[in-house]
């Protein structure tokens, strides 16, 4: 588990209005598209990333509160589902609200990388 | 030689933006006023530059590189990010920057002092340093030296930290040759939370922090501001509340005087800060 990688590919997703369009579209070739960058032998910066099944499985069912209760960081997370499911999928209230019920169990995991 | 002529703390919440381009709500009118007082505040102390201590929210630094301290040092920087234009309605701007001052506050051909900034020849400017300039500076005419700090990925900076920088931004500033009129700007929360259980509760996370920490800056009191601000207080206080810690960096650039203005301005955000020192 590499809680920088969940990290990183968030916050690409939040970043860039292309990204964030081809998650939203299918979420699942998104991650497979991503993590195909990091194994170029060359590459011009280090794009992609390697996750693990339960992380691209958080990821792509937007399963804020495995997230969250992963480490990854509490900004980024909470950029990313606003950016993925505001407004197409839910309002923000809609989002507050299912977003405290999935990370309150949790409380304060650590976020260190 | 430059001068001092102030430091100003205050928060940089993107929401209040859309908020008050609209209609100001009842909740808002007591923001408003203190950006009204502050605003006024800065055109009486005719400022050359702003040296704007904030921290980047993951929009232009993450963790692949990850400075603690870093001083941006371009001519002309870009303010506001994409995703900030989609959520926030942020305007894209152009800032102008002050290289000759920020060169200095780095020193030359070796780093100056013990802090070991991190530079920027590029700096892009996200909602921590675009809001406070949005609503002191509304044109955006004054030139700004962004100083980035990390307080949003562990390991941080502790506190003392902060205050070692502050007392060094005063002297670089006071040592700087060049004419310049120079105000310190900190951007920063009092008890905040986001992407926690106490987000946007309609109020502050941990209304006990708010009072103590308005009453350090009232009274000047770093010592115990500096004796409760860890990283556990601070989380404690909500998962945000490390950005306070840019308040401290003021406290010690105002070299310990007490605050003529120090206010958590009660909001559906919680405690808003909003603080003043006079520096001569």
């Amino acid at each position: 588990m590499s809680r920088y990688m969940v990290n990183k590919v968030m916050w690409e997703v939040d970043r860039s209005e292309d990204a964030l369009a081809a998650f939203k579209a299918d979420p699942r070739a998104y991650l497979e598209s991503w993590e195909a960058l990091a194994t170029r032998p060359i590459s011009p910066y280090p794009e992609g990333g390697s996750l693990t099944a339960s992380e691209r499985e958080a990821l792509t069912a937007r399963d804020y509160g495995a997230l969250y209760v992963m480490g990854v960081n509490p900004f980024l997370l909470w950029q990313f589902a606003r950016s993925v499911s505001v407004p197409d999928e839910m309002g923000i209230e809609g989002l507050i609200t299912s977003f405290r019920e999935a990370v309150e169990p949790h409380g304060y995991p650590e976020f260190f990388t | 030689m430059a001068e001092l002529v102030g430091v100003l703390g205050v928060t940089h919440n993107p929401l209040m933006w859309g908020i008050l381009r609209e209609s100001v709500p009842d909740d808002m009118t007591g923001v408003v006023a203190n950006f009204d007082r502050f605003r006024s505040l800065v055109s009486d102390l005719t400022p050359d530059v702003v040296v704007l201590v904030a921290s980047d929210h993951f929009h232009m630094l993450m963790m692949a590189n990850m400075p603690a301290f870093m001083i941006g040092k371009a001519p002309e920087m870009r303010a506001a990010h994409p995703s900030e234009v989609r959520q926030f309605g942020l305007p894209p701007s152009r800032v102008s920057g002050d290289p000759e001052l920020a060169s200095h506050m780095l020193g030359g051909r070796h780093l100056a002092g013990g802090l070991d900034f991190a530079f920027s020849d590029e700096p892009w400017l996200d909602h921590s340093f675009l809001i406070p300039l949005l609503f002191l500076t509304p044109e955006l005419e004054i030139p700004v030296v962004p100083i980035f700090t990390n307080c949003n990925a562990p390991p941080l900076p502790t506190s003392t930290r902060f205050a070692e920088l502050g007392t060094y931004l005063g002297e670089a500033i006071r040592s700087y040759p060049g004419e310049r009129r120079v105000l310190v700007v900190g951007s920063g929360h009092l008890a905040h939370e986001l992407g926690g259980p106490r987000q946007f509760l309609g109020t502050s996370p941990d209304p006990d922090f708010d009072r103590m920490a308005v009453s350090w800056m009232a009274a000047g009191d770093l010592d115990a501001a500096l004796a409760v601000t860890s990283f556990d207080r601070l989380t404690e206080a909500g998962n945000e509340s490390y950005q306070f810690l840019n308040f401290i960096t003021c406290m010690a650039v105002a070299e310990g005087r007490p605050a003529v203005f120090a206010e958590g301005t009660p909001t559906r955000f919680g405690n808003l800060p909003f603080f003043a020192w006079e520096t001569r």
